[in-house]
């Protein structure tokens, strides 16, 4: 496996999605800042934007680093290079995975060190649930975008996880112990909480290895 | 660099496909069966949907066939090897490059993963081609699209050039600009390319060598010098009830009256002796174009199959 080859095609990818990176990275820090102003409105707008931004990010991303290199034909140029389906692959998804948690970690981050300052430690107990949902649904469009190569399965599995996404915010926040928690300065572990999370994070690596096996197993590469 | 050889002529060949099959769902590329001899110009010569790309892509590993194999520059080819692809460069005429990079950009980008890359000859090509580093993709014409993808793969150096369709749609200028500088490449004898398009001047002007596919099958595949000696029109008169003779490689192309016009494929001196013995009057025996031989293979293909 040519390591170089994967640094250049990663590098390549980061380059060419500077620009929808910078503008995420930069929507999602107002939206988290959104969050943090002592107002209920402009804080349930804000939460409301930073899903917004971790939607968006995500499809776009996809969009851009994954399936326009099929639409625009620049793949048949890429694969015409000396670089295997394997370094391809690998350089692919490690850079859309990257650029989506470079804007995902700075909300998740600016959100959990929001409510430790503004004293409202509790709330951070709900914030992984609904954090790894997100990157959840973001691999789910990727394992679709890699398996069909198409934009319209990938805009509906996005909007599958969307209503998905309000299923799960209602049960979390009609949970008891959630809600208690959530109010409380203290923080603890709901179990609701841990064991979404826990589904959740089993669903990415499952949508990982899936992209990753099923990108690999291509006979064609164009 | 390994060398692979004709089992039966012993000649060096820079590629070759042997009993290569692929079946998509409304196309199959059946028992493909060629070669290009290495430092010689190869033509592919089909018409549109005939599988010269498809040839060409599963020749340079992006696409896996079904069955056979496939070899260029003495390393067999698939889609998980990468190596085999350092010395080759690809042209297609679907390829595109990112659209709001620049030509530098792109430069840089395959410089970075070929140590082979020449600056010196990059910079000459630039200026040869009449484009400006600088230029961003989106701004390009059709005809410097082409230019600054083929400066990409020719600066790097390869061996085999794949070429599919590379002076499709170029206005005659740039299209001279092209064949001047692919027949600058081939000056260094250890260069080979594999050309192809459904424009039989193009190939013709530059190609040691032809096949001719359709239906994705070879039909015809041979030196061009021998293609346009053995190849003559025949145009006759001939009584009503004549009947054409059973001659190996005569066929009727059109008739008017009693004004008859032949095309053979493998012409010598005893045709006109044994068309003349069944009674007509050759009025003349003509060389034909490529373009005539291409459609008239074409046709007895077909005809060939249906029968």
């Amino acid at each position: 496996m040519n390591l170089q080859a994967i640094r250049i095609l990663f590098l390549k990818d980061l380059f060419l999605s500077r620009r929808q990176l910078f503008a995420y990275f930069t929507a999602g820090l107002a939206a988290s800042g959104l969050v943090c102003v002592p107002n209920a409105t402009l804080t349930f707008v804000g939460f409301l934007l930073v899903i917004t931004v971790a939607i968006a990010a995500g499809i776009h991303l996809i969009g851009t680093l994954m399936l326009a290199e099929t639409t625009d034909q620049t793949k048949l140029f890429v694969m015409s290079l000396p670089i295997s389906l394997l370094e391809y692959s690998i350089g692919k998804i490690s850079v859309v995975l990257t650029t989506y948690l470079i804007p995902w970690t700075s909300m998740f981050a600016c959100l959990v060190i929001a409510t430790f300052v503004l004293g409202k430690q509790g709330s951070v107990a709900v914030l992984p649930a609904i954090f790894f949902f997100l990157l959840c649904g973001f691999m789910l469009q990727m394992v679709t975008a890699v398996v069909t190569e198409s934009v319209g399965w990938t805009i509906c599995v996005m909007v599958g996880c969307n209503v998905c996404l309000n299923v799960l915010l209602m049960k979390l926040f009609a949970d008891a112990e959630v809600a208690e928690v959530v109010k409380s300065d203290v923080l603890t572990w709901p179990n609701l909480v841990l064991q979404i999370v826990g589904v959740e994070l089993l669903i990415i690596v499952v949508a990982l290895v899936t992209a990753f096996l099923f990108q690999t197993r291509k006979r064609d590469l164009v | 660099m390994t060398t692979e050889l004709d089992s039966s002529t012993g000649i060096e060949l820079a590629a070759s496909l042997v009993d290569v099959s692929k079946s998509y769902k409304h196309f199959k590329l059946r028992n493909i069966d060629f070669s290009v001899q290495r430092g010689t110009v190869a033509g592919l010569i089909g018409p549109n949907g005939a599988g010269k790309s498809t040839t060409m892509r599963i020749l340079m590993g992006l696409v896996q066939p079904d069955s056979g194999t496939v070899s260029a520059l003495g390393k067999p080819i698939s889609s998980s090897e990468a190596a085999a692809k350092q010395d080759i460069g690809y042209f297609s005429d679907d390829m595109r490059l990112y659209k709001p990079e620049s030509i530098g950009w792109h430069m840089q980008f395959v410089r970075s993963l070929y140590p082979t890359w020449d600056d010196a000859y990059a910079t000459q090509l630039l200026d040869r081609f009449g484009l400006i580093s600088q230029q961003i993709v989106k701004g390009l014409s059709h005809g410097q699209r082409v230019k600054a993808m083929l400066l990409l793969i020719l600066a790097r150096r390869p061996k085999l050039l794949i070429l599919d369709e590379p002076t499709n749609g170029l206005d005659p200028v740039a299209k001279h600009e092209i064949l001047t500088e692919l027949m600058r490449v081939v000056e260094d004898d250890s260069r080979t390319i594999l050309y192809s398009s459904h424009n039989t001047q193009d190939v013709e002007q530059i190609s040691d060598s032809i096949t001719f596919i359709d239906r994705g099958q070879v039909i015809a595949s041979s030196n061009r010098d021998e293609f346009l000696e053995s190849w003559k029109r025949v145009r006759l008169h001939a009584p009503e009830a004549w009947k054409l003779p059973i001659v190996q490689g005569l066929r009727l192309e059109s008739s008017h009256r009693n004004l008859h016009v032949l095309s053979c494929s493998q012409f010598h001196d005893r045709i006109p002796v044994e068309l003349q013995e069944s009674g007509v009057v050759i009025e003349a025996i003509e060389s034909m174009t490529l373009e005539e031989i291409f459609v008239s293979s074409v046709m007895r293909g077909r005809e060939g199959s249906q029968s």
